[in-house]
């Protein structure tokens, strides 16, 4: 990703990640993503009352090659769905996604052909989160969810073991439509 | 040539109304240094006053008592499930969100009053959109809405709630379910609201 | 009822609401209306049924030749007259407050059960309710309970606070199923509906009686508070059990079968269906189910495999082998066509049979010849002046048939005939004459037979193939009567594997292997050279060769080694075994490679019905992945480097349909001769047996409250055997063969004296497994 993967792996790397993690997370910067509703709930957010500039990221970037976060906030139609992913790999990386509200987490009540079933068959999500739209508390709940997230990210080799885990730990799982939960 | 109907003229839109009356403001200098701190003021009164700003996750400021807010599946008063999993909350939900079976109580395993409760209870939350539909739909009051709503998680399966996630957690008085009704009392008796505790015979120990 | 019989009834034409409307004589009010448009609420009444006018829902204001009715009458008991003039609720306030006051008084001791009900959301009273009933409730008082629910069987619980008394499941029982079993008691505001405290509600198709009721009094205890309407996804289908070819509705939740329904097909099985139809649908969603192709490793175990290595291994195994091919009898067409043409195309062979069962080579002559001709229908039955039962037990074997005959019973008195080792519960409702047989002896007493015309049905069961000569006395028998022939088999697909030629003497369309033209017709249609001409082997001929090392591989789909012999299964164990199974069995435990199929509910495709009629039916749950056989068997025929092309149920239906049936020389019968004299001595007798609707079967797996309406095993004997014997009623004796033996208690009928009779496949009654055989041989039988 950064300079920080270029950093040499062994002992001090844990210290290292610690820091590198401390910095991200309090400097994300947002992409403008608003596509419905939720916009509405993610401007109140920046606004005064909940005043997102507290965890320094009171700036939502307009081109995306100066954002690192995308609050995906309302429907994605599939017609925005490629535009959504464009701006997506246009962001540097690394880089992270809150899927705001129903319609960006599962489409929501929009089961239908228009609406893409979940951001996350065009891009990767790391938060979702549920209301519609979700209050502004929410959303910073999501966001301090995915500082923490953020805060304990690994790099260099772990990083590496990790998504190897990740990895295999998908391969492993059941098939959703096996899963039966409590069901007979 | 006729004229051309779809070109607005210049009269139209008062456009040419508009023009005059932005020729008539003045644009001078302001008359002095005092004028043009009068801007300032605004600011500088701003910086006195208490800020609005709710400390968020620090300060949590209570929601309006009927915000809609994660469900929760109530209980009787002796601990016994309201929710007779009649599906009529999966009928009105307009998202498709919430799932439900229900199964038959038995004898040696009574979850709710009468013959059927909820087995499987689940509220999809990526779907769920907060309306309350599902609340307006439920014949014994089993399923309400309560104001938690710090709900965001990083892993689809997680949003979706089963029944032990939703159902409320036992009062003082109350036995976790199975078990069996009030002595004496039946369906009915819950819901007319004559079954105010339970009973030390409805303490599971021979079901154990 | 026929075209033709239509045309001779009087027409009337009534005035309903103000606008004329002709219908036959004998119409009701009810019916009339419906023609014009016009629904009158009602809860009793069904078109099926002899009208009781219980509910008083459909009240109506009546005038004839200008004097009205002083009340309004029920239109579901009054026939249509000439000058009536019907005001239904649309017209008249008198009728409209009637309807009004009916629904009140039906509600005052209904309890508030909607959440907790199955009706709920498909309830004709809930309906009504809202389109006759009141916004609120004017009563105060403290409703009516009783005991709920009471367990009338073990699959249908009875709720009598719900009822409404309209007698629907009463006059069902009496009417159409002939087990009255389940009446109104008491009256007044007392009256409920109830059972006889000795005889629990064991009818056979006490399923209908959920069905048709219009409140949710009578529930399904399977079903009971598993889903709710709204939920379920409806697919019309047909029946998988028996040749009956009921109509049927599956509705599915979630990928699972939830429940089953029958269908409606005026010309089949009307509206109803058996128990075992609506309910033995739980092998579908088993544990037992094989998910994915499994592959026998060296260590000797199973284990699994994926397609494409277990089709390579099935096709290097199978490649320029000898192999037969077992079809077993619940095939589709579409799937048996498939088979035939693999066996014939890819293996080169004629070694396919699709009888797994007691068979024999008079019967592939039948079945070739008079079975596959035959073209009687149900209307057939309607019609008939006799009908003869010949080795067939219609309530056990074949349970729409049943209900055809008993409607005609009911109806005209039709004389029905059964050649049988005794008369069973269903001979005895049918009121037919007895002709009791020793096993082995039925082809003197069928050749006996008199006073059969053209208009007589013989019904032959599959079951008559056992008795040596008795096929070939059928055969006779129509020829001298002209009477009209029902073949009848136990299993659905049996039909249309014969049509297919998924046996050894017939090509698709009924082509005889043995004609050259026919196999020319069939070569050219398929695009191959030639065909093979060498005689091919039945199912105990292939098991035989494959014990023998003959065959070097087997084909097994769906057979259940048990059905055809006791040794069957060891006769296997020799030999390379292909199973296509959908679920985990003794073949697949013996078996070499497994393949998984669809099962119906997962596949779309056809079956025949005993009279030859199509019953297609489509995928019921969308997102299966399983496959059907024809579409494992092209993959495994394309592998193997001799293609099938039938890539999907369309273009098979298409390619048999462009086949067609064969229009050449037909093959002609060679009759065998009856051979067996049996000598008994003291304490001997001839075994007969079949099977009963209700027993072991493994369709009818994993559904405790359906067996628990399964007629109780006995071993039946007459009184003169009884006598010797000394056991009365009830007593246990002991049925035994060198092999094994069986005990249960008598149960003493008008029987011959020769013969003792055993369920063939109930619990405790395991003919095969236990004696190793079905019938027509000497066992002994002792007191127990």
């Amino acid at each position: 990703m950064g300079l920080e993967e270029k950093l040499p792996s062994g002992f001090a790397l844990t210290s290292v990640e610690k820091l590198a993690g401390y910095m991200r997370k309090n400097s994300l910067w947002p992409a403008t993503f608003g596509l419905a509703c939720c916009a509405i709930e993610m401007m109140a957010a920046g606004a005064g009352r909940y005043d997102l500039a507290r965890f320094g990221m009171e700036v939502f970037r307009a081109s995306p090659r100066q954002a690192d976060l995308m609050i995906v906030a309302g429907r994605v139609s599939n017609k925005m769905a490629p535009v959504l992913r464009q701006i997506y790999d246009q962001m540097p990386g690394p880089k992270w996604v809150i899927a705001m509200g129903a319609c960006a987490s599962s489409g929501g009540m929009f089961n239908n052909y228009a609406i893409v079933q979940g951001v996350d068959h065009v891009v990767p999500v790391d938060i979702y989160l549920p209301g519609c739209p979700p209050r502004p508390e929410m959303l910073m709940d999501a966001i301090l969810k995915l500082h923490d997230h953020i805060g304990h990210e690994k790099l260099g080799v772990n990083r590496a073991q990790v998504i190897r885990e990740v990895e295999a730990a998908a391969l492993a799982a059941k098939p959703t439509h096996q899963l039966n939960g409590l069901l007979r | 040539m006729a004229e051309n109907p779809l070109v607005p003229t210049s009269g139209e839109f008062g456009l040419e109304k508009a023009a005059a009356e932005s020729a008539m403001i003045p644009n001078e200098p302001p008359a002095s240094f005092a004028k043009q701190l009068q801007g300032f003021w605004v600011t500088l009164r701003a910086m006195f006053k208490k800020p609005n700003t709710v400390q968020y996750p620090e300060v949590k400021a209570p929601t309006e008592a009927r915000f809609h807010g994660r469900h929760q599946l109530n209980r009787h008063e002796d601990g016994l499930e309201k929710c007779i999993g009649c599906e009529l909350c999966a009928w009105a939900c307009p998202a498709d969100a919430i799932l439900v079976e229900g199964a038959n109580n038995t004898e040696g395993a009574q979850f709710s009053p009468g013959e059927r409760y909820g087995a499987v209870y689940q509220i999809n939350y990526l779907r769920c959109i907060f309306c309350g539909l599902c609340i307006e739909a439920c014949p014994t009051r089993a399923l309400t809405m309560t104001n938690e709503y710090e709900l965001a998680d990083n892993d689809r399966g997680k949003l979706i709630f089963e029944k032990e996630d939703l159902l409320a957690p036992l009062r003082q008085g109350m036995l976790m379910p199975p078990h069996p009704m009030y002595p004496g009392s039946d369906d009915g008796s819950y819901y007319r609201g004559e079954v105010t505790g339970s009973h030390p015979s409805q303490e599971p120990t021979h079901h154990a | 009822m026929t075209p033709e019989a239509l045309t001779e009834v009087e027409m009337i034409t009534v005035v309903i609401d103000g606008f004329e409307v002709t219908v036959p004589k004998g119409t009701l009010i009810i019916r009339a209306a419906e023609k014009l448009g016009i629904q009158i609420p009602r809860f009793c009444d069904h078109p099926l049924l002899a009208p009781a006018g219980a509910c008083r829902q459909c009240l109506v204001d009546v005038e004839i030749n200008g004097r009205a009715f002083p009340k309004p009458q029920a239109s579901c008991t009054i026939p249509v007259e000439n000058n009536m003039i019907v005001k239904t609720q649309l017209t008249s306030p008198v009728a409209e407050k009637a309807q009004k006051g009916i629904m009140e008084f039906l509600l005052i001791n209904h309890p508030l059960d909607c959440p907790v009900c199955d009706k709920g959301g498909e309830c004709p009273l809930q309906n009504q309710a809202m389109s006759t009933g009141r916004g609120e409730s004017r009563y105060e008082g403290v409703k009516r309970t009783f005991e709920k629910p009471v367990a009338i069987s073990t699959q249908v619980l009875l709720d009598r606070e719900r009822c409404v008394l309209c007698a629907r499941c009463t006059r069902f029982s009496d009417q159409i199923a002939g087990d009255p079993f389940i009446t109104l008691n008491e009256r007044g505001a007392l009256q409920q509906v109830g059972i006889y405290e000795k005889d629990p509600f064991e009818s056979y198709y006490s399923g209908n009686t959920v069905q048709i009721c219009p409140v949710g009094a009578l529930t399904g205890a399977s079903y009971r508070f598993r889903s709710r309407p709204f939920d379920l996804v409806s697919t019309p289908s047909a029946c998988e059990h028996c040749a009956s070819g009921c109509a049927i509705r599956t509705d599915v939740r979630r990928g699972k079968t939830l429940r089953r329904l029958a269908g409606e097909d005026a010309s089949v099985n009307e509206e109803w269906n058996c128990d075992k139809g609506r309910w033995a649908f739980k092998y579908l969603s088993s544990k037992e189910r094989i998910a994915t192709p499994l592959l026998r490793g060296a260590d000797g175990e199973l284990h699994e495999a994926s397609w494409p290595e277990a089709l390579a291994a099935a096709a290097t195994a199978l490649k320029g082998k000898r192999v037969g091919v077992l079809v077993g009898g619940r095939a589709t067409v579409e799937d048996a066509y498939a088979y035939s043409k693999f066996a014939r195309v890819t293996l080169g062979t004629n070694d396919i049979d699709f009888r797994a069962r007691s068979h024999s080579d008079e019967e592939a002559s039948f079945l070739a010849t008079a079975a596959l001709n035959a073209k009687t229908t149900y209307f057939d039955i309607d019609k008939a002046d006799k009908v003869v039962l010949l080795g067939f037990e219609p309530e056990d074997e074949s349970p729409i048939v049943f209900l055809r005959i008993f409607k005609q019973v009911k109806k005209r008195a039709l004389s029905v005939v059964t050649v049988a080792a005794f008369a069973s519960r269903g001979s005895q409702k049918l009121k037919a004459t007895l002709i009791p047989v020793v096993a082995g002896n039925e082809a003197a007493a069928i050749s006996a037979l008199e006073g059969l015309t053209e208009k007589s049905v013989v019904l032959v069961g599959e079951r008559l193939n056992e008795s040596a000569g008795a096929l070939s006395a059928v055969v006779e028998l129509l020829a001298k009567s002209n009477a009209k022939l029902g073949w009848i088999p136990r299993r659905s697909g049996e039909r249309g594997a014969l049509q297919s030629g998924a046996i050894a003497n017939l090509l698709p369309g009924g082509r005889p292997v043995s004609d050259p033209a026919a196999r020319v017709d069939v070569a050219a249609a398929w695009g191959v050279e030639s065909l093979p001409t060498t005689a091919g082997k039945s199912t105990a001929e292939i098991l035989a060769a494959a014990s023998a090392k003959e065959l070097d591989a087997v084909v097994v789909a769906g057979v259940d080694p048990l059905d055809i012999s006791a040794e069957a299964l060891t006769q296997l164990l020799n030999t390379y075994v292909l199973s296509f199974e959908i679920a985990h069995s003794a073949v697949t435990a013996i078996a070499d490679v497994v393949l998984p199929v669809a099962a119906i509910t997962e596949k779309s495709g056809s079956f025949l019905d005993w009279e030859g009629r199509p019953r297609a039916f489509t995928k019921a749950i969308e997102e299966s992945l399983t496959r059907s056989d024809l579409r494992i068997l092209s993959m495994l025929a394309y592998e193997m480097g001799t293609p099938i092309n039938l890539p999907s149920v369309a273009a098979t239906a298409r390619e048999i349909a462009a086949l067609g049936n064969w229009d050449g020389a037909k093959a002609s019968f060679t009759p065998a001769k009856s051979n067996k004299s049996l000598k008994l001595a003291a304490g001997e007798a001839v075994l007969s047996s079949w099977r009963l609707l209700l027993d072991l079967g493994t369709l009818q797996a994993g559904e405790p409250n359906l067996a628990g309406t399964a007629r109780p095993a006995t071993a039946n004997i007459s009184q003169s055997r009884a006598d010797s014997l000394g056991v009365a009623e009830g007593e246990a004796i002991t049925v035994s063969t060198a092999r094994g033996s069986i005990t249960l208690p008598a149960h003493i009928t008008a029987m011959a004296d020769g013969s003792v009779w055993l369920a063939r496949n109930s619990d405790g009654s395991q003919t095969i497994a236990t004696l190793g055989i079905v019938g027509g041989e000497v066992v002994s039988v002792v007191k127990a």
